[in-house]
């Protein structure tokens, strides 16, 4: 049902989550609780598979351990510990409101939102091109990807594996470099100057 | 010849002794003139590496990158040198002006496809134009209906296949009702029912349409007069029939006789 909420309560929900998430202290068992049951019940509510959250907290878990590990690692005793275990929490609460959000919101939807709310078109815009393109360039890395593995006749060793990997990233941005020239070719050809305009889709456009 | 004789030949496109050169590169283009009237349908063709994007780049001044001050070129209509649509030189002063009126779709539609859903990005064309909001409606209806995809404003751009995604494209062109269009291997990789479905659109289009392909089967059946580049030159100019039927010509430059013209 979140679903259909109108797009400003969606927002404002996430980003109440998240405060509350960031804000309580690690300290007071009981409230991270509750708060991790309003996120839970959120997800509930619009019938997002917790399956779904857990395999995408699975990819998450280890970028967020690597950034918290360091801490009990220069701060001796249960400080660092402590510190370890907030960072881990507020992180996985954030991280699943943020997935709860782009499951509620189409991103026009957000965009649209986030642009009424004032933030600076610059910003929109690398946003906006980001999500637009980041699917481009995956399904590139994948073309190159396959193409590397049909030529590759044996079980490579870890140190070829890392060696093709850095080729791969580096042919990648190249490949990226060439086309946001001709993306902006495309902008300038229809009439870009600069300035970022933008209308309001209408419910008579959403037949 | 005077100015006035010059406007009153009507040209929708015309080239005047145009060559280029990356820097520090060799020749791309060399001395290459031609007119389009308006309405003509021109195929361009030619080997790969032939300057034919290089030359339809130009037509709408995303080359060369330093574009010429209108004050400096020479009035003399003779030793006139550049490019010309609609008799108005491309130059800094007109550059807006001429990317109204030149709509340019390129080869890979996620280049030209930038915008997260297909309203706004067939309605970035006429913002930049400056149209009020309700013609700026108007406009992304009437194209999408005109590329016959009427009713995908709400769609996601990333999730069209590439037939839709290459007529969003040319919506988007045709949203900023440009007198000219040039295209840029529109019909690579499309499958027969796509590409029927884009050269029929293309036939509604009444402007003049610069046509850069390798499908020369599709040259013999939309294509007015052909041009041939090879090597940065304007080799052959003339009737489609006469020059890819020119087996001797088409060979010389790596191409063959379309399969339409040889079973005569």
């Amino acid at each position: 049902m979140c679903h259909r909420w109108p797009p400003f309560a969606k927002l404002f929900t996430a980003i109440a989550m998240i405060l509350a998430a960031t804000c309580v202290p690690i300290t007071h068992g009981p409230l991270v609780g509750i708060v991790a049951c309003v996120i839970f019940f959120a997800h509930t509510l619009a019938r997002i598979p917790l399956a779904y959250v857990c395999r995408r907290l699975l990819f998450f878990w280890p970028t967020l351990f690597l950034m918290a590990i360091s801490l009990p690692l220069s701060q001796a005793g249960q400080k660092g510990w402590l510190l370890f275990v907030t960072i881990f929490v507020r992180g996985t609460l954030s991280f699943s409101t943020a997935l709860w959000l782009v499951n509620v919101m189409p991103f026009d939807q957000l965009l649209a939102t986030l642009r009424h709310l004032r933030v600076p078109d610059v910003l929109l815009a690398i946003v906006s091109l980001m999500y637009r393109f980041l699917f481009v360039l995956w399904d590139e890395l994948d073309r190159m990807r396959t193409a590397r593995s049909a030529r590759m006749f044996r079980k490579p060793t870890l140190w070829e594996t890392w060696r093709s990997a850095a080729h791969l990233v580096g042919r990648l941005l190249i490949r990226a470099l060439d086309r946001a020239d001709r993306i902006h070719g495309a902008m300038l050809a229809r009439g870009w100057d600069g300035r970022t305009r933008w209308i309001e889709q209408r419910r008579e456009d959403r037949p | 010849m005077t100015e006035s004789s010059v406007i009153s030949s009507p040209s929708a496109v015309r080239v005047e002794r145009l060559s280029f050169r990356y820097p520090g590169g060799p020749d791309v283009l060399t001395d290459i003139s031609f007119t389009i009237a308006p309405g003509e349908i021109i195929g361009l063709v030619g080997p790969s590496g032939a300057g034919k994007s290089t030359l339809l780049q130009h037509l709408n001044g995303l080359l060369p990158s330093k574009l010429p001050d209108t004050s400096t070129l020479p009035l003399e209509a003779d030793t006139r040198q550049g490019v010309f649509i609609d008799n108005i030189p491309v130059a800094r002063k007109t550059i807006a002006e001429i990317r109204r009126r030149v709509g340019f779709l390129f080869q890979d539609p996620d280049d030209q496809l930038f915008c997260p859903t297909v309203f706004e990005d067939v309605a970035f064309g006429p913002l930049n134009l400056g149209l009020s909001d309700d013609e700026v409606r108007q406009r992304v209806r009437g194209s999408l209906a005109s590329v016959g995809l009427a009713g995908y404003e709400p769609r996601s751009t990333l999730r069209l296949s590439l037939g839709e995604r290459k007529r969003v494209c040319l919506a988007g062109v045709f949203a900023c009702q440009p007198s000219v269009l040039t295209l840029d291997e529109p019909f690579s990789s499309l499958d027969p029912r796509a590409r029927r479905t884009l050269i029929a659109i293309l036939r509604q289009f009444s402007g003049s349409q610069i046509i850069a392909t390798h499908d020369l089967d599709i040259v013999v059946d939309l294509c007015h007069r052909v041009l041939l580049l090879d090597g940065g030159q304007l080799r052959a100019a003339g009737q489609t029939r006469d020059i890819l039927g020119n087996e001797a010509l088409m060979e010389r430059h790596g191409l063959e006789v379309p399969w339409r013209l040889r079973q005569k």
